[in-house]
């Protein structure tokens, strides 16, 4: 069953190459006729992808390939230009740990927030918070406001709540482990399990060994065009080959 | 991790919509008050103590359009003021809502429209529990009698009128921030200007007639208008008042709408 296709999708982007913008200068061109439309840039260019349920897919490629463009795409936090994604079950983001987290509020209203950006109900979170504190290993710190935590417990309270559903297809961008040794050990066991299970898995990684050995399909992106889909080890190989010195 | 967690409840479009406006709302008016629940009526210390300082400085001199009495000038001024207190506050919040949680609308698929709703919702929480009771209080001081209590329960419509004007507002200005990031030195100056085209600490009769049609443009007009024939006339709500006011509101909130919907596909490029 086929739970991601990319049809013909090309993304167009504003390149953000003004340096501000503000009202000021706008009408300041407007008035001195130099104004011009922002230029667009081609981000994604005429992707067609297919991923079954629970396919483990790499994406690869240079920096500015357009990997995290694409799982944007996938997660609908960005529409294409052109043509269709059609997305079938709930996506787990992996983000960028602690990115939703407000720091002024508790670990306990945190957990909750933080659930229902994810598509959760508050009801649901709360019952799920005994499990989450306990993954994070945070039974302490409950009522404690998330700026007292050091920066290592709040990664691992970010990654015990995003982990701590299982999801219809996952996307980790580039954040794999966190913590101290021993939770380090303890995120690789989760993730190897999202991996063996039926969860569809998306990884953007320049961690080329893991993906190697991990993933089905690697996808290797250059300039917002699939230049190669295979197997783990016959794209990664390829990929080496070109940006060898 | 149990099997269990598979049948994670799928919530509808709505149902998620709520979810996340209540607890942003929550988070916003904690952060504020850090669960004390006194803490909310510190809202009321900048109006009642703007009052005071208009009743100081302008009471003597305006007096006499209010029936020669301070009093009348002062409550005048406070029902005034705690209309453009809620309109300031909610909508300068809200300006920044959206490109303040950029990084989240990067991660997470949110409709974006949370962000300026709840910032008002959070607001009218505090002007329910805060200012709303002070404002049935006058209304029943004024007139003691049977017949207030049809005043005091038409105090939320023109109120409705003033969180349609604010969320409107909030609409307009949260996605225009996007694209303009000078856009709050700009605002400034517009509050500036509605809060002294509001005749709120002076009589509207001072403003000459030529000039005065241009006051009844400022959409809070009508709201501050209406609340006062409410609260302060001792006569029965007037209902034209009221519909002029929800009129006010209502196309404020369509056009703020309207704006930002039509820019907000535009607005992932610049968060």
């Amino acid at each position: 069953m086929e739970v991601i296709s990319f049809d013909r999708v090309s993304l167009w982007r504003r390149t953000q190459e003004e340096f501000s913008y503000d009202i000021k200068q706008t009408i300041f061109s407007i008035a001195s006729g130099k104004y011009r439309v922002p230029a667009k840039k081609l981000i994604i260019d005429n992707v067609n992808l297919i991923i079954n349920a629970g396919e483990k897919i790499g994406i690869i490629g240079g920096n500015g390939a357009g990997k995290s463009t694409l799982l944007k795409l996938v997660s609908g936090i960005l529409e294409p230009t052109v043509g269709k994604v059609r997305v079938r079950g709930n996506i787990a983001p992996l983000i960028e740990l602690g990115a939703g987290f407000d720091e002024n509020i508790s670990v306990r209203d945190n957990i909750i927030m933080y659930g229902v950006l994810l598509g959760f109900s508050r009801r649901e979170m709360q019952e799920r918070i005994p499990m989450i504190l306990d993954f994070a290993e945070l039974n302490d710190y409950e009522l404690v406001p998330v700026k007292g935590l050091s920066s290592g417990m709040v990664a691992r309270l970010g990654f015990a709540i995003a982990t701590d559903v299982q999801p219809d297809i996952l996307i980790l961008d580039e954040v794999l482990s966190v913590g101290d040794q021993s939770f380090k050990n303890k995120c690789q066991h989760r993730i190897d399990k999202f991996l063996n299970g039926e969860t569809t898995v998306l990884v953007v990684s320049h961690d080329l060994g893991f993906i190697r050995s991990s993933c089905d399909k690697v996808i290797w992106l250059n300039r917002g065009r699939i230049e190669f889909i295979g197997s783990g080890p016959e794209t990664v190989d390829r990929y080496l080959d070109t940006v060898a010195v | 991790m149990a099997m269990s967690i598979k049948t994670n409840s799928r919530l509808s479009a709505t149902q998620r919509y709520w979810e996340l406006v209540s607890v942003l709302a929550g988070r916003e008016i904690k952060v504020r008050y850090r669960g004390s629940f006194l803490g909310v009526y510190w809202s009321l210390f900048n109006p009642l103590t703007m009052t005071g300082l208009y009743a100081v400085i302008f009471g003597a001199a305006f007096k006499k359009y209010y029936h020669d009495s301070l009093w009348e000038y002062i409550l005048a001024a406070f029902t005034g003021l705690a209309v453009i207190h809620f309109y300031n506050g909610s909508t300068a919040q809200a300006l920044t809502s959206i490109v303040g949680n950029a990084s989240l609308l990067n991660k997470i698929k949110l409709p974006v429209s949370v962000f300026p709703v709840s910032i008002i919702i959070a607001n009218t929480f505090q002007l329910l529990v805060g200012m709303f009771p002070l404002l049935v209080i006058v209304t029943f001081l004024l007139s003691p009698n049977l017949s207030s209590f049809v005043n005091i329960l038409a105090i939320p419509l023109p109120l409705t009128a003033l969180l349609l004007i604010s969320m409107g507002i909030g609409f307009l200005i949260s996605s225009l921030y996007v694209f303009f990031r000078d856009l709050p030195f700009f605002y400034e100056l517009v509050q500036f200007v509605l809060m002294l085209s509001s005749p709120i600490f002076y009589p509207a009769e001072i403003v000459d007639p030529i000039i005065r049609p241009f006051l009844e443009l400022n959409p809070l007009y009508p709201v501050i208008e209406s609340l006062r024939q409410i609260i302060l006339s001792g006569a029965l709500p007037d209902i034209f008042l009221i519909t002029r006011a929800l009129l006010s509101g209502g196309i404020i909130l369509a056009i703020g709408w309207i704006c930002f919907n039509w820019l907000r596909p535009k607005f992932m490029d610049l968060l």
